[in-house]
């Protein structure tokens, strides 16, 4: 998974490396392995990429090396794969950020594809002809080194891309709107699906692969994008409450307090709460910066940062009867420890809901889910995971609880990692 | 009769149009820095004519106009009025639909504008600071992390504004780098030249809401309000781009727009009437000719003044003409005799929407936008419901060149903003430029999405104005600065 972002300033007064820096920030969810940014001037790129945090991949001299008013930047979370990645084809070149996955080639590929293909036709044209040849479910932006950004979504519109502007300054693209909102720029709309936008100095130029079906990845709403989203019409956090209450009305439970696991599952523990009338309660307090675990590489870094991340706070569950609330369970092994911590910090019981279906299936579109065999949901059922993790109970939200939770029609959605059925 | 039109844009071509229909069936006479086709045709139709001159030139345009025994003048664009052709025309003893130079003023120094504005307290004021070297606007700029409009001090053909949201102060150090940058800019490019005001560069604090243009008729003691209408300043779709003079308007259909109130209208009004009264008491003239605000909802005041216009709109103005239904000869005539009051407006009621076209390179890059051929199926634009406005289009050897801004207007009218756009969107096609350059223009003017995202923004600065009028502080500015105390502006 990866975050991207493209900055164009129509007025060349602009130096934007800040913009996608900050940008990158507001995207950091998405990525943390490693980040990158490439602007251009005068014909010819800058790059930077670095392993870790954007505030770490970035110090203050770093962006100094970064001229030029048009520009892209990536995160992700593969540490095999670093953004944006630089493609030099005959004398040309382009910067390519990619989130999500393509079916058969690798982001090499595609961006050496691309890159032919603007050689010959329109940059609109150009994409389309590469989005038809390269099948998957993913968004783009590529900078070429004369000053042309080209972005494109899918035609399932998988995975989300929006753009913005800045006043009469800056177009921008982001993975998400939250990237829009720390730069200050206001949303205009979302790429739609099998879209592809092409902007230059003189141009901002559109053009579309049409679709045959939308397959918006469903996992976003559940744990990727950040509640101050907007993606494809939904707002993120509206999503993660009707979570909650969905979770209260499909499996009740008798308990005396609601926690979230920090930071995704507190919308859906504060509407759970809501919805019961079981009060909720801070049930955890974070050691260091916030991380996010479920996409950290290995299973020791996961259970590191769970650690650091989720110690209990004793007065908010001793003695208590507890239901704990965490947004998807993929090995259990880190919830294991979550409850085995809780029971430690005095709780009487510990009831798990899980925001969404059991993860029962890879996923071709580039979120990292492990090989088969290591997904609980997958091998066991919820009562046998209860006694794997040592909890009083365990259970999901269903398929359909999730689909009413996000709001869209059930054939606009992929729900693979859930069902094990996907659109392409 | 015969009457001369001074100008040679879609406005004038507008201008012309209206004046033809009169009853008293006028012969049009124009005068033109370049050949525009669509005025040249009405000259021609009329059995009226046209020169090819400089509508600038005082001498040149009353010369024309005494050769010829014109009834009355009626300047278009703002350019002649800044230097004082209709006072040169009425010194001819010619009557002149057009503000005189001391008038015009309102619109030629924004600066002088704004100071009004605070003189007699006229509500829809914006903080500004005029500086008459860019040194001092720097260091300003460098001193305070604010949101700003930075201006030239006189207006530039639409030209060398830019406003800068400085909000997230992580980002501020490099927006000041560009407010800086384009303080110069402003005074080494767009100011170049212009030595008929002092004041170089205007710092305004910088507004939000949904804009649109009042346009009025004015004798100098009756200011005659017209349709609301609003234009659309980015350059590319989905409000993206650089700052244009206008890609397209909409307006309609009656008085108001769909995202302004019938309050906010007369507000509105009320604001360039007070306008106008300030005006005619700083210079002692009457104000004979269009005037308009150029407006915005904000949070601050409600309706509040951008710019003012000492003329139609372009291409706002082309919206509202073609409905007029009143005689617009009649309206000149009242105007010349100050008894406008006598006269009634009356437009059709239906819903407008024009959409520009402009070579690419427009706007920034106007030499490259220059010089293409282009070719325009007038009777296929007919047939689909649409009317074409010639905009920057000169006429070399009996063909047709762009000049470098918006080559042409495609203007359409329905019952709704929605059906008048899809009218105008299928009249596209039959404008092309014949070598090939790119030809753009916005597709969504027009459409229900931008008509929503206006109203959803008119909604959320409305209800803070209201919100402020209530506590008794529209308009204010208080701020608090620790060490210092509470500031009232």
């Amino acid at each position: 998974m990866s975050g991207l972002i493209g900055i164009f300033a129509f007025d060349e007064l602009w130096s934007i490396a800040r913009f996608i820096y900050y940008g990158l920030m507001g995207l950091q969810h998405r990525g943390q392995e490693s980040a990158g940014i490439t602007t251009v001037k005068d014909g010819r790129f800058y790059t930077r990429v670095c392993k870790g945090l954007v505030e770490e991949a970035f110090k203050e001299d770093a962006l100094k090396g970064l001229p030029g008013h048009i520009g892209c930047g990536g995160v992700s979370m593969d540490p095999a794969v670093s953004q944006p990645i630089v493609i030099e084809d005959r004398g040309k070149s382009l910067a390519l950020t990619f989130s999500g996955g393509l079916l058969e080639g690798d982001l090499k590929d595609f961006g050496l594809a691309l890159l032919r293909e603007l050689s010959k036709s329109d940059p609109e044209q150009a994409a389309l002809t590469v989005m038809e040849r390269f099948k998957g479910g993913y968004s783009f932006l590529a900078l070429t080194n004369d000053g042309h950004i080209v972005a494109g979504r899918d035609p399932m519109g998988v995975k989300p891309l929006c753009v913005g502007g800045l006043g009469f300054d800056l177009a921008v693209f982001a993975s998400e709107s939250s990237a829009l909102d720390v730069v200050g720029a206001d949303l205009s709309r979302e790429v739609e699906p099998g879209e592809v936008m092409s902007v230059e100095m003189f141009s901002i130029k559109r053009a579309s692969t049409g679709y045959s079906r939308r397959a918006y990845c469903s996992f976003e709403y559940v744990y990727y994008a950040r509640p101050d989203s907007i993606m494809n019409g939904i707002h993120v956090y509206e999503v993660r409450r009707r979570i909650g209450l969905l979770l209260a009305k499909e499996n009740p439970v008798e308990a005396d307090v609601v926690i979230g696991v920090p930071e995704t599952a507190i919308p859906f523990a504060m509407a759970y709460s809501q919805a019961t009338g079981i009060p909720v309660e801070m049930g955890f307090m974070r050691t260091g910066r916030s991380v996010r675990t479920a996409i950290k590489p290995t299973q020791f870094e996961r259970l590191v940062g769970v650690q650091l991340k989720l110690n209990p706070v004793r007065a908010a569950v001793k003695g208590k009867r507890v239901v704990l609330i965490d947004d998807s369970v993929v090995r259990g092994t880190t919830l294991r420890n979550t409850v085995y911590l809780l029971r430690k910090r005095g709780a009487k019981e510990v009831h798990v809901r899980i925001g969404s279906p059991a993860i029962v299936a890879r996923c071709p579109y580039g979120t990292a889910v492990p090989p088969e065999d290591e997904l609980i949901g997958r091998a066991l059922k919820p009562d046998e995971i209860a006694q794997v993790i040592g909890a009083d109970s365990f259970s999901y939200l269903s398929v359909d609880g999730l689909t009413e939770a996000i709001g869209l029609p059930k054939d606009s959605l992929c729900l693979g990692c859930f069902t094990g059925e996907y659109p392409i | 009769m015969k009457v001369l039109v001074v100008g040679d844009g879609s406005r004038e071509q507008a201008i012309a149009e209206t004046l033809a229909r009169s009853v008293k069936e006028p012969r049009i006479y124009a005068i033109m820095r370049i050949l525009n086709p669509g005025i040249v045709r009405v000259c021609e139709s009329t059995g009226g004519g046209f020169r090819r001159g400089k509508p600038t030139d005082p001498v040149q345009v009353a010369d024309y106009a005494e050769e010829l025994n014109v009834d009355f003048v009626f300047v278009g664009p703002e350019e002649p009025l800044f230097h004082g052709v209709a006072d040169e025309v009425e010194r001819r003893g010619i009557g002149c639909i057009g503000a005189k130079k001391s008038l015009a003023e309102i619109e030629m120094s924004k600066a002088y504008m704004r100071r009004l504005m605070w003189k007699y307290e006229v509500p829809g004021r914006l903080r500004f600071k005029a500086f008459k070297n860019v040194e001092d606007a720097i260091a300003y700029i460098n001193e305070y992390a604010e949101s700003l409009a930075i201006k030239p001090a006189r207006q530039a053909g639409g030209k060398g504004v830019k406003v800068i949201a400085d909000l997230q102060a992580y980002l501020s150090r490099e927006k000041k780098k560009v407010k800086a940058k384009h303080a110069v800019k402003v005074v080494k490019e767009h100011m170049r030249g212009y030595t008929d005001i002092e004041d170089r560069i205007l710092l305004e604090e910088r507004v939000e809401g949904p804009e649109y243009t009042l346009q009025c008729f004015c004798d100098g003691k009756t200011v005659l309000p017209t349709p609301l209408v609003q234009d659309n300043k980015h350059a590319f779709e989905d409000d993206l781009g650089p700052e244009t003079g206008g890609m397209g308007s909409i307006a309609g259909k009656g008085l108001t727009l769909p995202f302004i109130t019938m309050d906010e209208y007369n507000r509105s009004v009320e604001i360039v009437k007070k306008l106008v009264d300030a005006v005619q008491r700083e210079s002692g003239e009457y104000y004979k000719g269009v005037i308009a605000g150029q407006m915005m909802l904000t949070d601050k005041w409600g309706p509040t003044i951008i710019e003012m216009y000492s003329r139609f709109g372009q291409p706002e103005g082309e919206n509202i003409l073609p409905l007029l239904e009143t005689d617009m000869v009649e309206i000149c005539e009242a105007i010349l005799s100050q008894s406008l009051a006598k006269v009634k407006l009356k437009f059709r009621e239906k819903a407008t929407v024009i959409k520009c076209l402009a070579p690419r390179g427009y706007p920034d890059h106007r030499e490259l936008a220059k010089g293409h051929p282009i070719w325009v199926d007038e009777e296929a634009i007919r047939k689909a419901g649409g009317k074409l406005f010639w905009g920057s289009v000169d006429t070399v050897d009996g063909s047709y060149v762009t000049g470098g801004s918006r080559a042409c207007e495609i203007y359409a009218e329905a019952d709704t903003i929605e059906e008048a756009a899809e009218i105008a969107e299928r009249c596209i096609p039959y404008v092309k430029l014949l070598d090939g350059w790119g030809l753009f223009y916005r597709s969504d003017i027009g459409s229900r999405r931008l008509l929503e995202k206006r109203m959803r923004l008119a909604e959320m600065v409305r209800e803070i104005y209201l919100y402020r009028e209530k506590k008794g502080i529209l308009g204010k500015t208080i701020d608090w600065i620790p060490g210092r105390g509470k500031i009232e502006v």
